[in-house]
């Protein structure tokens, strides 16, 4: 059980949020002009990587509101928490 | 003529701790984040929605929390039907964010005295060190596993907002963790 | 009458409170601050229970929670019986029964000591190796054996009537542990103005110093005891600090989140437990953490070493120090290192007999020196090769070791004595750090793992940190808590502290003896009874691993996980395999450090409690007219209502009868529903939702269903438009809450720029749906004002109306196939309005129907269930229905899957009817379809989803989804049971009012 620090509530426990899977894939915005294997890559591939992954989190259980969040897979150990639309931070 | 029923929840008391339900009482939910938006909120309510998170204003008996970067709960007996009316006329019509009855989609239970957070901190991992010792703060959290907004208005004083369909199950629960203190 | 072992005053003891307990039946007396297990030996009993595999006697050895031996049964038989409690941790109390475990019919003569004789037939892995043959023996014979013979302590037979509760902590920093270094930890802490939290797990604090009374030993010049007595006295006033006794830590999970168990009741008697909590697990989130959890002293590994009366040397230190309380009048103490001279010196000066074995040559140490100057008898350079005594220990015999210390010489010494006092070192309790996820280190100078690094805000400190000496343990605590809490000054600074050092070291994992390893029994892990000619077996069968050799020696799989002789395992598996004891690591340490009951991890989540339950505004309603309630996610939903001794059945073929023949009335107050605002609200609809939006007329409704992106049927529901940017959109009852995120995580990170807001209504409102032919009269009465025509009021449409003035939305929609209406009302009118609706309904027969009524009226129409006709695989092709999917629309969730090869296969599983050749044959929901049994392997084409008998059709009806099932409308299938098979033909899944006649009857 991680302590996360929703960008908006601050610090809390990972009992209130929800994750969402790996960040920056952006739904494609004309998604009928792709060809199977370019919307098969949106849908289904993850990197899922051993180590620092980006992710989105959801604060479902107090301001609902959604971010990124960079963690250590390894050792759950957070680097970042980011707003969406916001770019993550460079070091 | 319809009859009013509430969940069975009536006054109790406990060793330095008083729950009690709140009812009837109106309760709004506002969201939006234009400018006009806020002025036009903050002129009907005469309050300013509160900008900071996790924070809560009060004048006379309407509060406003802040629920997330675009929402907040207005709540207070003092809450007509015409203050409703021109919220929903002048920002809701208007466009400039929602306005929605949520009177009946939460149910108040009011807690009070010294074990309050020692109640609370048996179903909730979240940290009232320092919550306990401001007023006016407002958390968004579990209960017993049931989403509550707490809010903090005097110090000892706590108004728990819990959806309908659970406050009966949380309000035995609360009953259960204030037997043991 | 008994000798009386309790030789000396103490004052850790209320003397003046005589407490009576029972063992084995028999009639004992301690006093208040006993253990159980000091309490039996201050009464001369040794002997507490039977090994695990070859039943040999065996006793205290320890006063801790590492104790291997001394499990006892807690309390008589029923409820309140607690099975492997140890007797070391067990404070006594009036009216304590307890009782020897795993030995019948007595401790004194266990019919399973047999083992012991025939052990060398029943090496490690005898069992693994022994049942595999024949198999079919396994269930009927070796099973029922072994299950008989094994385990422990007995289990409770009935619910546990005590009362646990959780509770969650904050704090800036933890000390866990309150010996001397917690303590200085702890004070240090509060004085730095953090709010800190001491944990113990024993009644009162101080560790092994509070007992510490030899003259040898000086803090500022006080003797330990009485300088560790005065800070003690000294932190219990300090603000910023919260002490817990009988605490102890289960759990360090990441992020400094640790489990602790509070024992509140366990020590008192079971009048003044009465309806109190006997225990309370605190959920801790500490800043910091300080572990300062100690060491536990090192066994030694001989032949025999197992008998009652062998003990560890401190063990026996604290018990004549802290108890009282003598464990034997002939002593012998056999160690490898200078501080069990500190037992030797102690007992001496108590008038106990004593004599010193010591594995080493010699030792310049002044402990050494002083025990000498008593006038103790020491044997340096020998070993024990032997120990006699069944019950208790008798004698032990000694020999000399050769120089290199792989051997012996010369002839056996025989030492006649009751207690054999051994010490092989100190083991730090790294237990804890390494749950954490810290890293270790290997120390050859005194073969300890140490902490190293750690992955979260945490130090180690004192013995657990390797510091054994008193100087070490309160500079290096002292020094690292100032750097770790950044303090500048502390109380500790300037300290004057005297103390012996520790001298030559010897350290020899299995002792040398005369006999072959094969002819010996040298215990390793006391309570799994696995020896060190285990652990060489697992090696020559070609177990390499730590990990392996533990699982298949099941050496440090006890109660107690090994803690006292993991270490030595792990020395002779290095030894034997010629590998580095650094290099070799550790088998991993799990929580909880000890066990655990049920009752504490589940706390108040029992009975009410076990689960979230959720009402209806009407539930009382319902509650009152007998329903049978259903769960649905959450949710308490009325199921049905069965009148006078009807059966399930039977009621629902009568609800079902009554909602098409006159009027039906459903709670639908379930329903997810979300208010949606804003002027891209119709923009958003079309996005998620298949079918198109925008040309919905204000007051009108519409059926929407939505997919996820891979295409699948995802959630379905009827929204209206209220106003020109105003919707409210119902969900399903179990998908309400998921539906809401996930058009809030649209909304918020793909599409922020469309002005739409979203807000839960779904408690707010009430839901009464009045079905039938005769809804349409009810609801005239209900609301006279309103007309109720065809023209002004058609299906698929919304009106405001007024209940005796109070606002309700009234939809004209339907889940039946029959003209319906659905009220909604402010929920706290709900029960009101259902009961306003029963009233003037009474005329038409107004029959109250639950969740199975309305699943059978929806499958005579096929309207599927999401979530019981869809499984997450279903595409809207599918379910055949393509009609709801916009050709126009450029683009919604899922648009782009339903044009994928896989997709748009031709052989998916569709959503077919179908009819039993026997039309009172029911399916079984969830029953495989097949159309050639005989086939191997037998082709499985799908599955039955739903199923009924059909009142109003007098026939069983199914939805299935069929591979190919489209094409297969018509054709015989088969659905094989156990006992039978049941012929089905293939059906269009609308198998009432195909025409949709009623909804405008």
């Amino acid at each position: 059980m991680f302590i996360i620090t929703c960008p908006f509530c601050g610090e809390r426990d990972q009992s209130e949020f929800s994750a969402g899977g790996e960040a920056h894939i952006v739904r494609p915005k004309q998604p009928t002009e792709l060809s199977d294997d370019e919307w098969a890559d949106f849908l289904f591939m993850r990197k899922n990587i051993k180590g620092v992954q980006f992710e989105r989190w959801n604060h479902a259980h107090g301001c609902r509101k959604w971010f990124n969040v960079i963690r250590d897979t390894s050792n759950d150990k957070i680097h970042a928490v980011y707003k969406m639309g916001e770019k993550p931070p460079s070091d | 003529m319809l009859n009013i029923n509430y969940p069975k929840i009536e006054k109790k008391d406990y060793p330095n701790l008083e729950l009690n339900l709140v009812e009837p009482i109106h309760k709004l939910n506002l969201r939006g984040k234009s400018r006009d938006f806020f002025t036009k909120a903050g002129r009907i309510l005469s309050i300013m929605l509160p900008p900071e998170p996790n924070t809560s204003a009060t004048i006379k008996s309407i509060s406003a929390l802040w629920l997330s970067p675009d929402e907040w709960m207005v709540y207070g007996k003092d809450i007509e039907k015409n203050l409703m009316l021109s919220l929903d006329s002048e920002i809701s019509k208007l466009n400039l964010g929602s306005v929605t009855d949520v009177s009946d989609q939460w149910v108040l239970i009011n807690m009070r005295g010294k074990n309050v957070f020692e109640v609370l901190s048996k179903g909730s991992s979240f940290d009232f060190n320092q919550f306990k010792n401001n007023k006016n703060v407002v958390v968004q959290t579990l209960l017993n596993h049931v989403d509550v907004i707490l809010h903090h208005n005097d110090i000892n004083n706590v108004d728990l907002f819990v959806r309908k369909s659970f406050s009966e199950h949380l309000w035995l629960w609360i009953n259960d963790s204030s037997s043991f203190l | 009458m008994s000798e009386n072992f309790r030789s000396s005053e103490t004052k850790f003891l209320d003397k003046t409170n005589r407490i009576s307990f029972k063992y084995n039946g028999k009639k004992y007396y301690g006093y208040k601050g006993d253990t159980l297990a000091s309490a039996l030996l201050s009464n001369g009993v040794h002997l507490i229970g039977r090994s695990f595999k070859y039943h040999r006697p065996r006793g205290i050895m320890t006063c801790g929670s590492e104790e291997p031996n001394a499990i006892v049964q807690i309390g008589g038989s029923g409820s309140f019986t607690e099975p492997n409690v140890r007797a070391t941790e067990q404070e006594i109390y009036e009216g304590l029964e307890a009782s020897s475990q795993n030995c019948w019919p007595s401790v004194e003569f266990d019919v399973g000591g047999i083992n012991n004789f025939i052990s060398p037939v029943i090496p490690a892995g005898f069992y693994y190796k022994t049942f595999m043959w024949p198999k079919k023996l396994w269930y009927s014979l070796y099973e029922p054996a072994i299950r008989m013979s094994a385990g422990l302590g007995k289990s409770p037979t009935q619910p546990d009537p005590e009362l646990y509760d959780h509770n969650h902590l904050h704090c800036d920093v933890l000390v866990v542990g309150g010996g001397i270094s917690g303590i200085l930890a702890a004070s240090i802490s509060a004085d730095n103005g953090n709010n800190t939290v001491l944990i113990d797990d024993k009644n009162s604090l101080g560790g092994s110093t509070i007992f510490q009374d030899d003259e040898n030993f000086k803090i500022d010049d006080e003797i330990p005891s009485v300088w560790l007595n005065n800070q003690i006295k000294n932190i219990k006033n300090k603000k910023n600090l919260i002490i817990k006794h009988r605490t102890s830590l289960a759990a360090y999970h990441s992020y400094n989140y640790l489990l602790a168990r509070e024992n509140l009741a366990d020590h008192k008697s079971l009048d003044e437990r009465s309806n109190k909590l006997r225990q309370r697990l605190w959920k801790i989130r500490a800043k910091k953490v300080i572990l300062a959890t100690g060491a536990i002293e090192r066994p030694l590994i001989f032949n025999n070493n197992d008998r009652p009366g062998v003990m560890l040397a401190n063990s026996v230190k604290k018990y004549i120090d802290y108890f009282g309380v003598r464990c034997g009048n002939k002593n012998v103490i056999f160690t490898n290192n200078d501080s069990a001279y500190e037992t030797a010196i102690s007992l001496n000066k108590k008038g106990i007999n004593v004599t010193i074995v010591d594995i080493r040559n010699n030792s310049s140490s002044i402990l050494v020196k002083n025990a000498k100057n008593a006038g103790i008898k020491i044997y340096w350079n020998h070993t024990v090769v032997d120990t006699k005594g069944y019950r208790r220990i008798k004698s032990i015999q000694i020999m000399k070791m050769s120089d290199d210390g792989t051997n012996v010489i010369g002839s056996k010494i025989n030492l006649v004595c009751d207690n054999l006092s051994i010490s092989g070192g100190w083991t730090p309790m790294v237990h804890l750090f390494t749950q954490s996820g810290g890293k270790l280190k290997f120390r050859d100078s005194d073969q300890v793992f140490l902490p190293n690094t750690a992955m979260s805000d945490q130090i180690s400190i004192g013995s657990c940190n390797g510091d054994f000496e008193l100087d070490d343990v309160i500079k290096n605590t002292n020094s690292e808590c100032k750097n770790f809490l950044s303090a500048s000054v502390t109380d500790y600074d300037s300290l004057t502290i005297s103390c012996p050092k520790q001298k030559e070291s010897k350290n020899i994992w299995l002792l040398p003896n005369d006999k072959p390893l094969g002819k010996t029994k040298p215990f390793l892990d006391f309570q799994n009874d696995s020896t060190a000619k285990d652990i060489k077996l697992a090696m020559r069968e070609g177990f390499k691993s730590i990990e392996h050799v533990k699982r298949y020696t099941t050496t440090g799989m006890g109660t107690d996980q090994g803690k006292l002789a993991n270490m030595h395992a792990l020395g002779i598996i290095s030894e034997t395999a010629g590998v580095k004891m650094g290099s070799l690591g550790t088998t991993t340490f799990r929580p909880p450090y000890t066990p655990l009951t049920f009752g504490t991890i589940v706390g108040r989540n029992v009975g009410t409690f076990f689960d979230i339950i959720r009402k209806t505004p009407i539930h009382e309603w319902h509650e009152n007219h007998k329903a049978k309630f259903e769960n649905v996610g959450q949710w308490k939903r009325a199921w049905y209502y069965p009148k006078n001794n009807e059966s399930m059945h039977q009621a629902v073929q009568r609800e079902s009868k009554a909602a098409r023949e006159s009027a039906g009335i459903l709670d639908a107050s379930t329903l997810g529903k979300i208010d949606i605002k804003g002027t891209d609200a119709s923009e958003f609809l079309n996005r998620v939702y298949t079918n198109a939006w925008s040309k919905l007329a204000i007051g009108k409704c519409r059926y929407g269903l939505m997919l996820n992106e891979d295409g699948m049927v995802y959630d379905d529901g009827v929204t209206t438009r209220l106003e020109e940017n105003h919707y409210v959109m119902t969900t399903t009852t179990g998908g309400a809450a998921n539906v809401l995120s996930k058009l809030e995580d649209y909304l918020q990170t793909e599409w922020p720029e469309l002005d739409v807001w979203l807000t839960s209504v779904t408690d707010h409102y009430a839901t009464a749906s009045i079905c039938g032919p005769n809804s349409k009269n009810i609801l005239k009465k209900l609301f006279p004002k309103l007309e109720f025509n065809d023209e002004n009021f058609p299906h698929m449409s919304f009106k405001n109306a007024e209940l005796n003035g109070i606002n309700c939305r009234i939809m004209r929609i339907s889940f039946t196939g029959e003209h319906s209406y659905e009220i909604n009302i402010e929920s706290k009118y709900g029960k009101s309005l259902w009961e306003n609706c029963i009233e003037a309904g009474k005329e038409f027969n107004i029959t109250p129907y639950g969740t199975e009524t309305m699943h059978l009226l929806r499958a005579e129409k096929g309207f599927i269930i999401v979530g019981q006709d869809t499984d997450g695989t279903m595409t809207p092709i599918d379910l055949q229905m393509e009609w709801i999917i916009s050709k126009k629309k450029y683009d919604f969730i899922g648009k782009r899957s339903l044009y994928r090869s896989d997709t748009m296969r031709e052989d998916r599983k569709h959503l077919v009817g179908l009819l039993t050749d026997n039309p009172r044959e029911i399916l079984e929901e969830g029953a495989q379809i097949v159309q050639d049994e005989k086939k191997q392997p037998i082709e499985m084409l799908g599955h039955v989803t739903s199923s009924y008998f059909s009142p109003n059709l007098n026939k069983s009806i199914a939805l299935a989804v069929v591979k190919n099932g489209k094409k297969l409308k018509g054709q015989k299938l088969l659905v094989p049971m156990k006992d039978k098979t049941i012929n089905v033909t293939v059906s269009d899944f609308v198998f009432f009012d195909s025409k949709n006649e009623r909804l405008n009857a």
